[in-house]
C-alpha cells in the first residue's frame, strides 16, 4: 500500500506549487546571492592556494636585491648572512625588441635563467642551450600576443648593442604572474615580454662577468623579512642601486594579492544585498499567505492542530520556497567560479588553475541562505502559530484608513481617486513600501556602481594621458645623457617637440617610516609631462620643496610642512632634504616631484636627463619606431596611445563580463520586487480591482492601481538608488586603489541614464506580466467572497 | 403603473458549465422581457439562475447560447471591450458585501464613478440620496454595515444608470437596516426613473417590486406583476 501523506504535507506541496511565480523570484535572487558567495570565496581561496603551491614548487624568491654591478663574491657574502636560505645571483637587463607585424618598439626584460630560485616552467620548446648565445625563452603571453613561433629571430637593442636573438622556448615564471612593464597597470603582452637567456652571454653583453646586478634570496622559515632586509642593504650598500625589497614590493605578487583582497570587497557587498532582499521578499509573501489563511489556521487549530505544527508547516513552506535558491546558487556560483578561473588565467598567468570552492564554503554560503530565511520568515510563522482559533476565524479587521495627518492632506491633493488608492496603500504600509523601494534601490546600485568601473577608468585615462602626460611618446634613456640629446631626438622624423625629464632612485623617510620611489625632476611650464590631481587641477613643481602624492604621504605619515629625507640610491648618493609644500591625489604612480633645477642642485649635476617625452606627428610614426628600434641610447619606449588602447581593452574583456552579470542581477532584483510586489498587491486589491471593473473601469484604467503602486515605487527608488550607486562606486574605487594607481570615481551621466533605464525596463517588463493576470480576474468570484 | 419601453429582451438565454453528461446547467432558455423604469425582484433558491442572468443582463458573464438584447445592443454579441463600454455607460451594481474601496472615503468612492461617467450627478448630491450627506468624509472602516451599502448604492447610481443590479443588498444587513438601504432603492426607481433587479431569498421583498421572478432550476418558474407596489416601511422581517 502507498503511504498516505500527511493533509497538512499535502496543503505544503499544494501551496508550493500555487506559489511557484514569487518562490521564483525569491529562489532567483536568493541564487544570485548563495552563487557569489561561493563565487567569491571560492576564488579567494582558488586563487590563494594556486599561488601558494605555485610559488612553492617553482621556488618564488622572498626578496629581490637590485644592484647596478657587484662581484661575485658579495653573492657568497650574502648567502652567508642569517636567515638566508638560499641566495641566487642573476644578471638583469632592459632591451627592446623589433618584432615583425608591430610598429611600436617593443619593451622586454632579460634574465639569465634561473637555476633553483624563480624557476621557470616550460610550456613549449626547449631551454636554451649552454653554449648558444642566441637562444631565448619568452613568456606565454607574450609569445601568443605578439604571434610569435619557435625559431623566429628577435632583432634586440639591449645596453646599447644591437643584436639578434632566436626564440626557442616558451615559459611561465612565478614571478610574472601578473606581467607589468614597469610604471603600467595592466599587462600589455603585445608591447612587454619577458626573456630569459644564459647567462654567460648576457653577461658579457651587459660587461658582468664575473659579476651580477641582482641577487635572489629565499629566506630560513621564520625569519622576519624586514630583519634579513635591512642586513643585506647592510652588507650591499656599495653596490647599490636601490636596496633590496620583498614579496609586499614585488609588482606582479602585489597585484595578485590584491585581486584578492578585491574578491574580499566584492563578497562584503553584494551577497548581503541579494540575501536582504530574499528575505524582505520572503517576509511580505509569508506576512500575506498568513493573512489569507487566518481561516485555515483557525480552522485547524480548532480541530485540534497544536501551535507547534502550524509552526513547523509555515516554516517548512518558507524553506521549501528557499532550497531551490540555494540548489541554484550553488549551481550558479560554481559555474560562474570555472568561468572566472578561465578569465584569470588569462590575466593571471598560472601553470594550473581550477575553481575549487570545498564543501565548507557550499555549507557556508547556505547558512547564510538560511539566516535570510529565518530573518524574512520569522514575524509571520510566529504570528500564524500565535493566532487564537476564534481570532482566527473571524475576517481580519477591515483596513483603517485616517483622513488626519500630513499624509492624508497630500493624498488629498491629487486630482483622481485611483491615485489617490495608490498612495494611501503606500501611507498605510511604509514600512514595506520603503523596503521595496529600498531594494529597487539596491537593485540600481548594482547597476551604476559595477557599470561605473568603466567611467573610473576612462575618467583616469583622461587625466593621466589627455591632461598629464600628453606626449605622444615617452622614452627611457639607458644612461643618463646630457639634456643636450634633445636635439638628437629632436632630429628623428615626425618629432615635434622634445622635453627631458630627470629621475633618480631614492630612499624617502621621515621620522620611523621609509619607502623606496623614484624622485621626479620636471621643468616648469612643461606641455608634456604635467602633474594632474584627481579633480582635475594641473599643479606645476615648485621652486623649493616637493609635491608628494597622497599615496607615500600616507605611508610616510608625511603633511604639508613636513620635511622629507631624500637618500639618492645611484651615482653620488647624495643625501638632502625636501620641505613638503603639497600633498596631492594622482591617478597613476606614486610619485614625488621636484623642480627639475632644484633637483639638479641637490644632485650636484648639470642638465643631465633621464628620458624624454615627445610630442610627435602621427602620420611619421612608423618611420620614428623604425629609428627608435635602431638607436642605441633608448633603453625603453612607452607609446601612449598604445598603453591607452591596452588598457581599454583589459578593461573591456575583465570588466565587461563583470558588469554584464551584475546588470543581469540588477534586472533579477528588479523582477523579483517588482513580481512579488505586485503580486502581493494584486491579491490584496483583487476586490478592489474587481469592483472597478464592475463599475465600467476599462482594464487599463483598473491596473493603473496596480502597476502605477510599482511605478511610484521605481520612481521612489531612483534617487536614492543614484546617490547609494555613487556611493557604491566610490567605495569600490577607493578599495581597488592601491599605493600603485588611484581610481578616481567618476560615475557619468550616461551611465546613471542607463541604470535607470534599465530599472524602468525591467520593471516594465515585470509588471506587464502582471498586468495579464490583473486582466483575467474573474469579476463575479473576486466579488461574491467576503472580504 | 403603464408599461412603458422595453429596455431588456432575453430569447433562449442559456448557460452551462463543463460539457457532455458533467454539464451544469445554470441557466436553461430564458424568455424574459423588462420594461424601463420597474422594479422587479427576482426570487428563488441558490443555483436557481437568478445571479447568472443578473451577471449576464449586468455584463459581467457570457451567455453559452440564446440573445440577450439591451435596447438596441445586443449583449451577446459584445466582446470584454464591448461589455466593459457598457457597464460603464448603462449599469450600476450593489453586491451583498458592498465591495467598496476601503483607501478611499464615501465621497471619493462616488467620485471614482463620477470622475469616468459621461453626466453624473454630483457626489454629494448622490450620497444625500441615500441619506449619508454628514459621512462624506468616512472612510468604510468607519461606517456601519447599513451606511456602507448606502454607499454603494450612491456610487452606484452616481452616473444616473438606466440600470441599476443589486445582489442580495440586504443579505448581510439586520432588517431594520435592511429596509433603509431597500427604502433607497425605492426612491431611486421613483424618482430618478432608474430601472432596479434586485435579488434576494427573502420573500417579503418581493412586496416592493412591479414584477416578481422565482426562479428553479435554470429557469423562470412564474412571472408575476403586483397589483400594488408597497413601500419598504411597510415590510417587516
Amino acid at each position: 500500500m502507498v503511504a498516505r501523506l500527511a493533509p497538512l504535507t499535502i496543503k505544503l506541496l499544494r501551496d508550493v506549487w500555487r506559489l511557484r511565480g514569487q518562490a521564483l523570484a525569491i529562489a532567483l535572487v536568493m541564487a544570485a546571492g548563495v552563487g557569489m558567495v561561493v563565487m567569491s570565496y571560492g576564488m579567494m581561496r582558488s586563487l590563494a592556494a594556486t599561488r601558494d603551491a605555485y610559488y612553492a614548487r617553482f621556488a618564488l624568491a622572498d626578496a629581490w636585491v637590485p644592484l647596478r654591478r657587484a662581484p661575485d663574491s658579495l653573492a657568497r657574502d650574502l648567502a652567508r648572512l642569517p636567515g638566508v636560505a638560499q641566495l641566487e645571483s642573476r644578471v638583469s637587463a632592459a632591451a627592446m625588441l623589433d618584432i615583425p607585424g608591430i610598429a611600436e618598439p617593443v619593451t622586454a626584460r632579460l634574465h639569465s635563467l634561473p637555476g633553483a630560485i624563480n624557476r621557470l616552467v616550460l610550456r613549449s620548446g626547449r631551454m636554451p642551450q649552454a653554449g648558444r648565445g642566441d637562444e631565448v625563452v619568452a613568456s606565454e603571453a607574450f609569445v601568443r600576443a605578439a604571434r610569435l613561433s619557435l625559431g623566429d629571430r628577435l632583432p634586440a637593442l639591449v645596453h646599447g648593442k644591437r643584436i639578434e636573438l632566436r626564440l626557442v622556448g616558451t615559459v611561465l615564471s612565478p614571478e610574472y604572474v601578473y606581467a607589468v612593464a614597469p610604471g603600467q597597470i595592466f599587462p600589455d603582452n603585445r608591447r612587454f615580454g619577458i626573456l630569459w637567456m644564459a647567462r654567460e652571454p648576457l653577461a658579457a653583453m651587459l660587461d658582468m662577468r664575473g659579476g651580477f646586478n641582482e641577487a635572489l634570496v629565499r629566506l630560513a622559515p621564520g625569519t622576519p623579512v624586514e630583519e634579513a632586509i635591512r642586513r643585506i642593504d647592510n652588507a650591499s650598500a656599495h653596490y647599490g642601486p636601490s636596496g633590496a625589497y620583498g614579496r609586499d614590493l614585488q609588482v606582479s605578487d602585489r597585484f595578485l594579492s590584491s585581486e584578492i583582497e578585491q574578491l574580499a570587497t566584492t563578497v562584503r557587498i553584494l551577497p548581503p544585498i541579494f540575501l536582504g532582499v530574499a528575505a524582505f521578499l520572503l517576509n511580505i509573501l509569508l506576512a500575506r499567505l498568513v493573512d489569507t489563511e487566518r481561516e485555515v489556521i483557525g480552522l485547524l487549530k480548532a480541530f485540534g492542530y497544536r501551535g507547534g505544527a502550524i509552526l513547523r508547516h509555515y516554516g517548512a513552506l518558507a524553506l521549501l520556497l528557499s532550497v531551490g535558491g540555494v540548489l541554484a546558487g550553488w549551481g550558479l556560483g560554481t559555474w560562474m567560479g570555472h568561468g572566472m578561473a578561465v578569465m584569470y588565467q588569462e590575466y593571471f598567468t598560472f601553470p594550473f588553475l581550477t575553481f575549487v570552492a570545498g564543501l565548507d564554503i557550499y555549507l557556508l554560503s547556505a547558512g547564510l541562505a538560511l539566516l535570510a530565511v529565518l530573518a524574512g520568515a520569522a514575524g509571520a510563522v510566529w504570528r500564524a502559530q500565535r493566532l487564537a482559533p476564534a481570532e482566527a476565524m473571524r475576517p481580519p479587521a477591515p483596513a483603517r484608513y485616517s483622513a488626519r495627518g500630513l499624509g492624508d492632506r497630500l493624498v488629498r491633493l491629487l486630482p483622481d481617486e485611483p491615485s489617490r488608492m495608490i498612495l494611501r496603500g503606500f501611507l498605510r504600509r511604509p514600512l514595506r513600501s520603503a523596503a521595496s523601494a529600498l531594494g529597487l534601490a539596491m537593485a540600481l546600485a548594482l547597476y551604476v556602481a559595477s557599470a561605473s568601473s568603466t567611467d573610473n577608468v576612462e575618467r583616469m585615462i583622461a587625466l593621466a594621458f589627455e591632461r598629464g602626460q600628453r606626449a605622444d611618446i615617452a622614452v627611457a634613456f639607458a644612461e643618463p645623457r646630457d639634456a643636450g640629446v634633445v636635439r638628437e631626438l629632436a632630429s628623428l622624423p615626425g618629432v615635434q617637440r622634445v622635453e627631458t625629464y630627470r629621475s633618480v632612485a631614492a630612499d624617502l623617510s621621515h621620522g620611523p617610516y621609509h619607502t623606496r620611489e623614484g624622485l621626479l625632476g620636471l621643468p616648469r611650464g612643461a606641455a608634456l609631462m604635467r602633474m594632474v590631481t584627481l579633480d582635475n587641477a594641473v599643479i606645476e613643481p615648485p621652486q623649493e620643496g616637493a609635491i608628494v602624492s597622497s599615496q607615500i604621504a600616507r605611508k610616510l605619515g608625511l603633511a604639508v610642512g613636513d620635511v622629507l629625507n631624500v637618500a639618492v640610491t645611484e651615482g653620488e648618493r647624495q643625501r638632502f632634504t625636501l620641505p613638503v609644500v603639497q600633498v596631492i591625489d594622482v591617478p597613476l604612480g606614486a610619485s614625488v616631484v621636484i623642480e627639475r633645477g632644484a633637483l639638479a642642485r641637490r644632485l650636484r649635476e648639470g642638465n643631465v636627463a633621464s628620458g624624454a617625452y615627445l610630442m610627435t606627428d602621427p602620420a611619421q610614426a612608423g618611420a620614428l619606431y623604425a629609428r627608435l628600434k635602431q638607436t642605441p641610447m633608448v633603453a625603453g619606449v612607452s607609446v601612449a596611445a598604445a598603453a591607452v588602447r591596452g588598457i581599454r581593452e583589459t578593461v573591456a574583456q575583465n570588466m565587461g563580463i563583470v558588469t554584464l552579470f551584475n546588470t543581469l542581477f540588477a534586472v533579477l532584483i528588479v523582477a523579483g520586487v517588482t513580481y512579488t510586489g505586485a503580486r502581493i498587491s494584486l491579491s490584496e486589491r483583487a476586490r478592489d480591482l474587481a469592483s472597478m471593473r464592475v463599475l465600467g473601469f476599462r482594464k487599463g484604467e483598473a491596473a493603473f492601481v496596480l502597476l502605477g503602486e510599482q511605478a511610484l515605487l521605481a520612481l521612489a527608488a531612483l534617487g536614492p538608488g543614484l546617490v547609494l550607486g555613487v556611493a557604491m562606486s566610490r567605495y569600490i574605487a577607493a578599495s581597488f586603489s592601491s599605493d600603485l594607481f588611484l581610481i578616481p570615481a567618476a560615475v557619468s551621466a550616461a551611465t546613471l541614464a542607463r541604470g535607470v533605464l534599465v530599472v524602468a525596463l525591467a520593471a516594465a517588463a515585470t509588471a506587464w506580466l502582471i498586468r495579464r493576470s490583473a486582466d483575467r480576474l474573474d469579476l463575479v468570484r473576486a466579488l461574491k467572497t467576503r472580504e | 403603473m403603464a408599461e412603458g419601453r422595453v429596455l431588456y429582451r432575453t430569447t433562449g438565454l442559456t448557460k452551462s458549465y463543463g460539457e457532455g453528461a458533467s454539464a451544469v446547467h445554470a441557466l436553461r432558455g430564458v424568455d424574459l422581457e423588462v420594461h424601463a423604469g420597474e422594479m422587479l425582484v427576482l426570487l428563488g433558491p441558490s443555483g436557481s439562475g437568478k445571479s447568472t442572468l443578473l451577471n449576464i443582463l449586468g455584463g459581467l458573464d457570457r451567455a453559452s447560447a440564446g440573445e440577450a438584447w439591451f435596447e438596441g445592443l445586443e449583449l451577446t454579441g459584445l466582446d470584454d471591450d464591448g461589455l466593459t463600454e457598457y457597464r460603464r455607460r448603462s449599469i450600476g451594481f450593489v453586491f451583498q458585501f458592498y465591495n467598496l474601496i476601503a483607501s478611499l472615503t464615501a465621497r471619493e468612492n462616488v467620485q471614482l464613478i463620477t470622475d469616468i461617467a459621461e453626466n453624473p450627478m454630483r457626489p454629494e448630491e448622490a450620497l444625500a440620496l441615500v441619506g449619508l450627506e454628514d459621512r462624506l468624509d468616512h472612510f468604510p472602516a468607519q461606517l456601519s454595515g447599513g451606511e456602507q451599502q448606502r454607499v454603494a448604492i450612491a456610487r452606484a447610481i452616481a452616473k444616473r444608470p438606466e440600470v441599476l443590479l443589486c445582489d442580495e443588498p440586504t443579505g448581510a444587513l439586520d432588517s431594520k437596516t435592511g429596509i433603509r438601504v431597500l427604502s433607497a432603492l425605492d426612491t431611486i426607481n421613483r424618482e430618478v426613473g432608474t430601472t432596479v433587479f434586485i435579488i434576494t431569498h427573502n420573500a417579503v421583498i418581493a412586496d416592493m417590486a412591479d414584477e416578481v421572478i422565482r426562479f428553479a432550476d435554470g429557469a423562470i418558474a412564474s412571472h408575476a406583476r403586483n397589483d400594488l407596489r408597497r413601500s419598504p416601511t411597510e415590510l417587516a422581517w
